[in-house]
This record gives structure tokens, C-alpha cells and sequence, in this order.
């Protein structure tokens, strides 16, 4: 075997994930018609060369730094790295690949991993216990979940990959801030000690830039979805979290949104809904599945249910300052990562994600939510009621609640979801 | 002497006891809290009576199920459905921190559903402090300014008045002095001819997280004299050490003993990892320090994602003092942080050639028998 082979095997899942999405583009681009699908075209367009030349950088030896999706890409770009986000990659791959990627769920579970953690760290935990994985580091913060806590020791135990830890308190004030800053800076210290480089922060810089500019074309983009009908096809919603976890930092990131964004405008001014006629407008306060993104079309065109928000996208963060010194600087990138999708709504108190729900519901004129509760994310667990009841009481629209595990198909199928739907919805219409 | 009549052990089974019913009638105040993450002294020197929630005797689910998915800890879903039913109505307030995603999410529900409830009898307090889930330096200066403003809420909230040094040494020594009697009752255990059972361990550490600590100072001193006379448990059962998820049923560690096997150590948060460390007064004589220090850095659970080694070496230890042959590690359902723990474990303990059995089970005994089944071919296979 020759050196080249050896470092791309490095990572041989994002490999897999690269060829996936290579195949997906093609069959994109030979059966759809010109309006198919738009975002899903557009974010392959996209996201396919970054990792591709990701995938060329790892070949040249450079590190593989492994991280968790609450840490944020960008931040990583003071490296010349390859950051593969372990839960992204899992994630993408339940949604392309056909069988998903159940199968290392049972490596992981057969060696004793406990069935109820989060299936996207399942998938690269039996990823590496296949030896499909050897990262140089990997980074993570201590939230949102205990099944980050709880899963990302095996790397450090087992596996004996460097696990850099940076430690996020919970509830958002100046204090948790501050204190995340500097775990922030620190933890990037110690990781450019683990892969022998001193972090370019001038780099990072320049490419949080570019996700400040992502966020203004993101603003622009929510408020169109407002209008109703939404200007916006449901797939929008995953392909947008595959963005953030693969090409942030990137141009092709802010690509991705403007060309979305003309796209929303155009069929805003004609008054045009992907699915021919948007009949019920939803909100799904968590996320919908990534074993089968095909559902969001059958939602759209069947039902014509818009998904106007998931979790990945109702969180809006101010710009970074990128012009101040060091600390204002992580100062900044502490809030972002505060606030960062699900570890918003994960390391504050219950209330003001029920003010979020209600203001979002009225915002955004939902008919209803749709509560997909993962049989991971216990923190969670004591919320639906408790959302159903805010939601009712405050604006007068239900709420369907449906267990599910977002990248195992066999704790509830595709099919199971659109039946539970497909009722609910008789009730609304 | 058999501890199977001892009052004190009896406490443990109810919920409230008539030292809280006192307590409350001299105006007192009780504090719920449910994990031992929490600075014990300083709140013992507000006078508060601390009270660590379990869910003895509980059966049902019926009402928890509304507000908790079934995918959280049945533990933390049946102390919760007992607060519904108003069996937690005595509490002045509750103490919560991040400990784990199940208890930490009582704060809320608590706030909501107990104390917001129209007839809850009386006006109740909530308490919540972040701790790190590393240790260093860093997090422990965190830790530290998260007791320091706890300590001003209380004194603002409950008693009105500072709380001195003063207050704080007494208190320590008050602690320090449980722990001490603690581990004395823990070395009887883990002779070779044990004095006492598993279960009654656990009934003692149960009491006395139910009680004052100076009458459980007192009653733990009174065991401690009646078991040096006692000739000990006969049992030709396997010493085992128990790990895990919390375990507050003693149905539990009964079907485990009743199954030939004598649990003569733990590894548990109603357990051992109370009373091994105390507070260790420093040259600066900063009790409050002192106090965080001990919690902070002593052994760990697994919500500390950077200890696995030292928690992995304090077992190792404990198999060779206690002469352990085997080593039943537990979790409950969707216990994720001893889940995962227990995986390591198992792993590295049959690289030790240490017997070990991985057991998942609910907080109420609904299984027995397969629960048993499992127990006893470990045994026999040890
Ligand atoms: S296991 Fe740890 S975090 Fe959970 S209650 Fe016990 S001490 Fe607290
Ligand atoms: S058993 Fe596990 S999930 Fe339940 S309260 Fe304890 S640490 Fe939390």
C-alpha cells in the first residue's frame, strides 16, 4: 500500500460521503428536470468541491482534526487542517448511502455502546472501532447533550485519539460567555500543540468574516419564508445544516445562500410554492429525519405541508467583530457558539425556548409544530408538553409530537412518520 | 447483631421521616437536591436541611408520562411523578445543577408543574449552578464563583444574614466527621467477613442523605460500636462491587444478594463516592474553597469526560481491597453517561481478567427474572 492510499484512508467515511454525493449530483442532474429540486442541486454544486479538496489535502498528509458539529468549522480554519465533523459525516451518509449507516450503529452496539445515545456519534463511534477513522485530534465541547459527554471518551479511551475538550457552561450570561471564550482560545491552543502548528488566528478570521456574511444572507432568507406562501422547498432545511457542517467558512458557502436566496425571491414575487400549494405551514422546533429526506418532498407535494423552520435554522447569531482584538474576537465566537444550534435551545433553561416557539409560531404564521423528540436528546425530554401546552395557550395551534431517531430508520420508519402526519394533518384541514 | 430492625436503616423506606416532620415544625426549611455534586456544608450552614431525592417505594408512571418522554431516566421520571402526586410538597426548594440532561431538567419542571402548582402549600426556592464537565484549573475557578453567588442567593433568600467561616468550620467538621464514621462502616464491609449486607449499606447511606446531619452523626457512631461486636454476615456468596446508575431500591441489590452474591463495595453516587474525600482546610483558611475543592476534584463521576483513567484505577484499587471476584456495573435505560462509562469498563476489566456483568435495567424492579437470571449465571460463572 502506498502513502497516498494510507492518509486518504485516514478517512475513509468522508471518501464514502464524497462518492455519495457525486452520485446523488448526477441523478440530480439527469432525472430532475431544470426546477426539480433546487436546493438540493445547489448544495451538492457546493459542498462537493470542498470536500473534494479536502479529501486531496488529506492525501497530502495534512491533519485530520475530528469535530463535534457544536464546535464550528470555521473556527478550525486558524489550522491547515482537514476538519471532519464526526456527526455531520454519520448524518449525510444515513441520508445518501441506502442502507445508511445502521450497520456501524450495530458495530458500536454490539461492542456495548448503550442503544439510546445520539446515532450520529453511533455512526463514528463504529466507524473508528472499524478502523475507518484515525484522526490526529479531535475537538468538542461539553454540550449540548450527555451523549456527547458520555460517547466522546471512547475516542480518547479506546481509540487513543487526542480529545481536546472545551468546556461550555450552561445558561447564557456574560460570565458563560467570557468563560467559553477563553475554553475556546485555550482549546485551540492545545490542539495546535497536539497537531504541531501554531493557529493563524488572521486566517480564522477571514473566514468567520465570510459566516457574517452568510448570516446577513440567512436574515434576508427568513424573512421571505414568512411570506405565505414559502418561497422555500422543505429540503432547504437539511441541505442548509449539511452547509453549515461542511462548507462553513468557506465562499461556497455564501454561494449557496445567495443563489438560494434569488431563487426564494423570484417565486416570493410570483407568488409560487414549490409544492404547487402550501396548504398547512409547520414548524419543526427539533429536526426531520435524515435517514429519509425524501419526506420533506412528500410533505411539499403530497401534503402540502411547508417545514418553514428546524432547529438548524432558527437560530440567528450577530455578526462576529473581526476587526477587534483577541478576546473581543473569541468573545464573539463564544455567543456564536452559545447560540449555535441546539446547544441554544440545549444549555439555557427551558423558557426561552418556549418564547422562541411562540414568537416564531406568530412570526412565521404556523398552522401547527411538529415535534420530532430524538430517543437521544434527553435533554429534551421534559419539553413537549410543556411546548404543547405554551403553544396552545398562546397562539392556539397544536402540536404532534413523534419519537424517532434521526439516522436510524428502525426506531420509527419513514413510513410510520407519514402515517402519524398524515392523521394529524386530517385534523387540521 | 442484625441491623434488619435498626430504626435508623428504616428511615430509608419512606420518603419523609419524623426528624423532617420536626425539622419543618421549628420553621425550618428542607433543600431537594439530586446529585452529590453539590457543596453540602455551605448549605448546612444556612440551615437548611438537605434532602437528596429518591423515589422510594414509587410504582407508577401514570402522571410523570405526560410531561417526560419515556426515553428519560426512570429514576428521575419516577421521583418526579411522586412530586406530582404532592409526596415532595414538604420541600422549601430545590437545588439543581447540570449534572446530568434528566435531573437537570427538574429545575424547570419543578418551577412549572410543583412549586408553580396553585395549591403547593408553600412558597418554594430554586437553586441551579453550572459545574464544568472537565477538571482543571480553569473550571474549578468556575465552580468556585458559582458557590460564591449560590451562597449569596441563600443568604439573601433564607436566612438573611452572611454566613461566616465560623459557620462554614463548624459545618465542615460536622461532614468531615459523617464521612469518617461513613468509611469506618465501609471498612466493615469489605473485610473478609463482612459485617454488613449491600443492601443495609445503601439503607444507611439513604438515611443519612434523609436526616440531619447531627443525629445521623449520632446514629451512624451507635452502628458503627453495635457492628464491631457483631460476628458478621454469613455468606459463602460472591463479593461483588456494584456500579453505575443511581441505585436508591434496595429490591434491587436484594435480588443481587438474594442471588448469591454479597455486594461488600460500590461504585455509586448513594455510595462510596459520598464519603471518600473529605475537606482538607487549606493554609489560606478559605472554608467556602475548601468546601469546593472537595467536591470538585474528589472522585468523579462520568458526567467528568476527562476522568474515565482515575474513575477506571479507584475501581481497580477497590476490586483489590475489598478481594472483589466480580464487578456488576448497571444502567439504567437511557442513563447515557453510566451507559457509556459501563462500556469502557467492560472492556478493560476482561482485559484485567476481572469478571464483569453489563446489566441495563428500569429504576422500579419490573424485570426480575431475566434481571435474575442474568445475576445468577454471572455467579456461577465467576
Ligand atoms: S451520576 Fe454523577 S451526575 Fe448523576 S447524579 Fe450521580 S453524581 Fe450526579
Ligand atoms: S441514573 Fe443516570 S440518567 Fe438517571 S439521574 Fe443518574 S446520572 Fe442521570
Amino acid at each position: 500500500m502506498n502513502t497516498t492510499v494510507k492518509m486518504e484512508n485516514k478517512i475513509a467515511p468522508y471518501q464514502m460521503l464524497l462518492d455519495a454525493m457525486e452520485t446523488t449530483h448526477e441523478l440530480v442532474e439527469k432525472i430532475l428536470p431544470e426546477t426539480g429540486i433546487p436546493s438540493l442541486k445547489i448544495g451538492l454544486e457546493e459542498i462537493i468541491p470542498v470536500v473534494r479538496k479536502d479529501i486531496e489535502k488529506a492525501r497530502e498528509g495534512v491533519p485530520i482534526v475530528g469535530y463535534h458539529f457544536a464546535f464550528q468549522a470555521d473556527y478550525l480554519k486558524c489550522f491547515d487542517c482537514v476538519p471532519i465533523c464526526l456527526e455531520g459525516v454519520s448524518y449525510f451518509l444515513s441520508t445518501l448511502l441506502i442502507n445508511g449507516v445502521e450497520k456501524y450503529y450495530d458495530v458500536i452496539g454490539n461492542w456495548g455502546h448503550p442503544f439510546h445515545t445520539c446515532s450520529a456519534q453511533k455512526g463514528a463511534m463504529g466507524m473508528s472501532l472499524e478502523n475507518l477513522y484515525h484522526f490526529d485530534a479531535i475537538i468538542t465541547p461539553t454540550a449540548p447533550c450527555d451523549s456527547t459527554c458520555a460517547s466522546y471518551p471512547f475516542f480518547k479511551y479506546e481509540k487513543k485519539f487526542p480529545l481536546i475538550i472545551a468546556d461550555m457552561p450552561f445558561l447564557h450570561d456574560e460570565k458563560s460567555y467570557e468563560y467559553y471564550a477563553e475554553q475556546l482560545k485555550l482549546s485551540l491552543y492545545s490542539l495546535g500543540e497536539v497537531i504541531g502548528q501554531e493557529p493563524d488566528f488572521d486566517k480564522m478570521r477571514k473566514a468567520l468574516e465570510v459566516e457574517n456574511e452568510v448570516s446577513k444572507l440567512r436574515m434576508e432568507l427568513f424573512d421571505l419564508i414568512k411570506a405565505v406562501p414559502s418561497p422555500i422547498e422543505n429540503i432547504f432545511n437539511p441541505i442548509a445544516a449539511a452547509s453549515t457542517v461542511f462548507i462553513s467558512g468557506a465562499p461556497e458557502n455564501i454561494s449557496f445562500y445567495s443563489r438560494i436566496l434569488e431563487i426564494a425571491k423570484s417565486r416570493y414575487k410570483n407568488n409560487n410554492h414549490h409544492g404547487g400549494e402550501e396548504r398547512i405551514r409547520s414548524i419543526w422546533p427539533y429536526m426531520v429525519t435524515f435517514f429519509d429526506i425524501s419526506l420533506c418532498e412528500w410533505l411539499d407535494r403530497e401534503l402540502g405541508m411547508s417545514v418553514l423552520l428546524d432547529i438548524f435554522n432558527y437560530n440567528l447569531s450577530d455578526p462576529i467583530d473581526t476587526k477587534s482584538d483577541l478576546d473581543t474576537l473569541f468573545y464573539g465566537m463564544a455567543r456564536k457558539a452559545m447560540g449555535w444550534p441546539m446547544v441554544k435551545q440545549s444549555t439555557e433553561f427551558y423558557y426561552p425556548f418556549l418564547d422562541d416557539c411562540i414568537r416564531m409560531a406568530k412570526d412565521f404564521s404556523a398552522d401547527c409544530f411538529i415535534y420530532t423528540q430524538s430517543i437521544a436528546c434527553k435533554q429534551f425530554g421534559g419539553i413537549p408538553q410543556l411546548l404543547r401546552e405554551a403553544l396552545r395557550d398562546e397562539v392556539g395551534i397544536p402540536m404532534l409530537v413523534i419519537d424517532f431517531d434521526v439516522g436510524d430508520a428502525r426506531i420509527t420508519s419513514a413510513k410510520a412518520i407519514k402515517d402519524k402526519i398524515s392523521m394529524f394533518v386530517q385534523t387540521l384541514l | 447483631m442484625s441491623l434488619k430492625n435498626d430504626q435508623f436503616l428504616h428511615i430509608s423506606d419512606s420518603i419523609t421521616n419524623p426528624y423532617i416532620t420536626e425539622w419543618l415544625a421549628n420553621g425550618k426549611k428542607v433543600l431537594g437536591y439530586y446529585c452529590t455534586y453539590i457543596p453540602d456544608e455551605l448549605l448546612h450552614a444556612a440551615n437548611l436541611l438537605l434532602f437528596r431525592i429518591r423515589a422510594t417505594g414509587n410504582t407508577s408512571m401514570n402522571l410523570v408520562d405526560v410531561y417526560m418522554v419515556r426515553f428519560t431516566c426512570s429514576f428521575v421520571r419516577a421521583t418526579f411523578d411522586m412530586a406530582l402526586r404532592g409526596i415532595y410538597d414538604f420541600l422549601d426548594g430545590i437545588l439543581i445543577c447540570n449534572s446530568c440532561d434528566h435531573s437537570r431538567r427538574m429545575f424547570e419542571l419543578f418551577d412549572l408543574k410543583v412549586f408553580g402548582r396553585e395549591n403547593f402549600p408553600k412558597p418554594a426556592s430554586q437553586f441551579y449552578y453550572s459545574i464544568p464537565h472537565v477538571i482543571t484549573d480553569e473550571g474549578f475557578e468556575w465552580y468556585y464563583t458559582e458557590i460564591q453567588e449560590l451562597k449569596a442567593e441563600l443568604e439573601e433568600k433564607y436566612i438573611l444574614e452572611t454566613i461566616t467561616n465560623q459557620n462554614l468550620l463548624e459545618t465542615i467538621n460536622i461532614y468531615n466527621k459523617n464521612r469518617e464514621l461513613l468509611r469506618k462502616i465501609h471498612e466493615m464491609r469489605i473485610i473478609d467477613t463482612p459485617k454488613i449486607t449491600g443492601s443495609e449499606a445503601l439503607q444507611i447511606s439513604m438515611s443519612n442523605n434523609s436526616v440531619p446531619k447531627e443525629v445521623a452523626n449520632r446514629e451512624l457512631e451507635r452502628i458503627l460500636n453495635s457492628l464491631k461486636e457483631s460476628e458478621g454476615v454469613k455468606s459463602n456468596g460472591k463479593r461483588i462491587m456494584l456500579v453505575g446508575s443511581e441505585v436508591d431500591n434496595t429490591d434491587f441489590t436484594g435480588l443481587i444478594e438474594d442471588s448469591g452474591a454479597l455486594i461488600v463495595s460500590d461504585f455509586l453516587c448513594f455510595g462510596t463516592r459520598n464519603f471518600l474525600d473529605d475537606v482538607h482546610l487549606g493554609f489560606e483558611l478559605d472554608p467556602l474553597k475548601s468546601i469546593v475543592e472537595r467536591v470538585y476534584y474528589r472522585i468523579s463521576c462520568p458526567r467528568m469526560m476527562d476522568d474515565h483513567e482515575r474513575r477506571l484505577n479507584f475501581m481497580k484499587n477497590e476490586i483489590k481491597r475489598a478481594n472483589v471476584d466480580g464487578v456488576i456495573l448497571q444502567r439504567i435505560n437511557n442513563c447515557d453517561l453510566h451507559g457509556c462509562d459501563n462500556m469502557l469498563y467492560v472492556h478493560e476489566l476482561k482485559d484485567l481478567e476481572i469478571p464483569v456483568l453489563n446489566l441495563d435495567r428500569e429504576f422500579y424492579q419490573a424485570d426480575t427474572t431475566r434481571l435474575q437470571t442474568r445475576i445468577e449465571a454471572f455467579l456461577e460463572m465467576i
